[in-house]
Parts: structure tokens; sequence; C-alpha cells
């Protein structure tokens, strides 16, 4: 027996999702020195992750005790895992240094990547490519900072493009894939890795949910619309793991620059 | 807790695994991009390919000389 696709087809085109998803036009026209700094949707939930962000901080730590207990448990849970689990593990006691910008970065990409399952917003501000270049740039600005001030700065960039273990005769080779390497493909990875998982995750659920609204027009295919509706919710967990395992892959990478920076590679 | 063959800690292998791969990646675009450059200012079609060929060796080199005995 054929499947029903005609049915699918009898309806003027449903129109897939794209990128005008990412498209948010200014609620207040803003302008400095003819640079355009109107305020739009992202700009705004940018505010609005800062401001949670800052609260849940200093509502969890106002107050610390030893024991800790509920809004500080939770917090205190988040930046052990930093702590523990990436600035140790990766740089070391000397990174503790590094904590505050780490937990930094953690927490305002995680609850940046948390606004695509919150309801009401559906929107993951990473996506806009903007917000990871300016994280990895920062984070490039921060790694090369630290490697001149551990190693000085003639050490730092002889140490990164004429490795010693390599011979002389190889180091045309060697040193412009170590400049493309340091100043170009890590902070691009770091960007496009974060910015590509939040716009997939968004298109795949817009997809779904565009989709099911649109097959619920006619009573014939409204079944579809609730399928589409429940295979959509699993999507939304994938998409609350995504969150949190980029959230953690980009602040890991951060400290694992970082600690080449402090170590030169021998 | 398991044995660790490379006796670095977990940490030092993560980034050990990412340096390679970052590595690899800009060997082959650094080199095939400097080709591509070549080719368009001596209008040819062949440095292109011989600079993403010779990045990529390059790189593995650098990656075996580095972490060969990680």
């Amino acid at each position: 027996m054929q499947p029903p696709i005609h049915l699918l087809a009898a309806r003027a085109g449903f129109e897939a999702p794209g990128t005008e998803l990412f498209e948010w036009p200014a609620i207040w026209h803003l302008e400095l020195l003819g640079v355009d700094l109107s305020i739009n949707r992202v700009v705004l939930l940018t505010f609005l992750v800062v401001t949670v962000i800052i609260a849940l901080f200093l509502v969890a730590f106002r107050n610390a005790s030893i024991v800790p207990r509920g809004l500080q448990n939770l917090m205190e849970i988040g930046v052990e895992f930093v702590r523990r689990n990436i600035i140790l593990e990766i740089i070391g006691p000397q990174g503790l240094k590094y904590l505050p910008y780490l937990c930094t970065v953690f927490f305002f990409i995680l609850f940046s990547n948390l606004l695509e399952v919150t309801p009401g917003i559906t929107f993951p501000i990473t996506s806009k490519f903007g917000l990871p270049v300016f994280l990895a740039i920062f984070t490039l600005l921060l790694f090369v900072g630290v490697g001149i001030k551990a190693q000085g700065f003639g050490h730092y960039f002889r140490n990164t493009l004429f490795p010693s273990s390599v011979p002389p005769l190889a180091w045309i080779l060697i040193a412009p894939i170590e400049i493309i390497s340091m100043f170009l493909v890590r902070p691009f990875t770091l960007s496009v890795r974060l910015m590509a998982n939040m716009v997939a995750g968004h298109l795949i659920l817009a997809v779904f949910f565009f989709g099911a609204h649109y097959l619920a027009g006619e009573a014939r295919t409204a079944v579809f619309a609730a399928g589409a509706v429940i295979v959509a919710v699993p999507i939304m967990a994938l998409e609350l793991a995504v969150a949190l395992m980029q959230a953690y892959v980009f602040t890991i990478l951060t400290a694992v620059y970082l600690a080449g920076s402090l170590e030169p590679e021998h | 807790m398991g044995e660790q063959t490379s006796g670095n800690t977990p940490g030092e292998d993560a980034n050990i695994g990412w340096s390679v791969m970052s590595l690899l990646l800009s060997g082959t675009l650094t080199w095939g991009g400097i080709g591509w450059l070549v080719d368009r200012w001596v209008d040819t079609k062949v440095f292109t390919p011989t600079g993403f060929i010779v990045g990529f060796f390059v790189a593995v080199y650098l990656v075996m000389v580095r972490y060969g005995e990680a």
C-alpha cells in the first residue's frame, strides 16, 4: 500500500524555515559614530542572560555558608565542576587564577544555549556568529597574553613558531602552519563549533514545530502533526544535552589553550 | 582506576588530541591556501593541490615530531 504522500502534497507548499529565523529587526535604533548599536531581541536576550547569571551568583553567595544549602549548593556544583573537571584536570593548580574567566565563559555560554529550550524564548543567542566570535577572540587574546607573560615575548613566539624538536631546515614549512593554527584556526573552530551546533539544533526544532503547525491545518494530516510534536520532545532533550556539551567544550578548549601557553610544548 | 598507557593525565591526552586535529587542519589549509595564491599569481592550477598535499604531510610530520613519543 502506498503511503499517503498525496495528502501531504495536496496543500500549497510548506516552506521550510531557513536563515530568516536568525534575523531579528531592530526594536530601538541606535547609532554611535556611524556604528549601528540598535537593540533587537538578541541584544535583549543577551542582557537577560547576563542579568540572570549575576543575580544567581549574588543571591547564592551573598551570605555563603561553610555547609552550602539551596542555591549556594547548586551554584557551587557548577563552579566546582569548572574548577575540578576543567582547570585542575587540564591546567593544574596554576590555572586556578583563571577560574573567574572560565566560570564566566562556561555559565554565559550555558545559559545562552539554554535559551533554545526555554519556553517563550526558544532562541539561542549563541547562534548569532558575532557572540561566539567575540568569545573566541577574547580567548585568543587571553592565551596569547598568558603565553607572552609566562615565557616572554620572544621565547613564546619562538617556541611556538620554531619548535625545538623540528630541524631548522623545516622551520620555513612549519612556521606558516603554526601561525595559521594559533591565530586563525583555533578561534575560528572555537566559534564555528559553538555557532553551528546551536544553528543546527534551532533549525531542526523549527522544522518539526513549523511542520507540525502546517500539518495541523487539515484534519487528514493532523495525526502527522501529533507525530511531529512527539518526535520533537526527545529532540529538545537532545538540545539540552548539546547546550551543556557545547558550554563544556568551549571552556575546556580555552583551558587547553591556556595550558599550552603556560607550558611550552617540547 | 584503569591503567594509563601514555603516562599522561587525561587532561594532557585531551590537549594532545585537540592539538593534533588543529595541526592537521591548519597544515592542510595553510599550504593549500599558499598554493592557491601562487596559482592565482602565475595563472596555473597545479600548486593548489600540491599545497594541500605538502601541507598535510608537513602537518603529519609536525605531529609525529611533537607527539610521537607522548
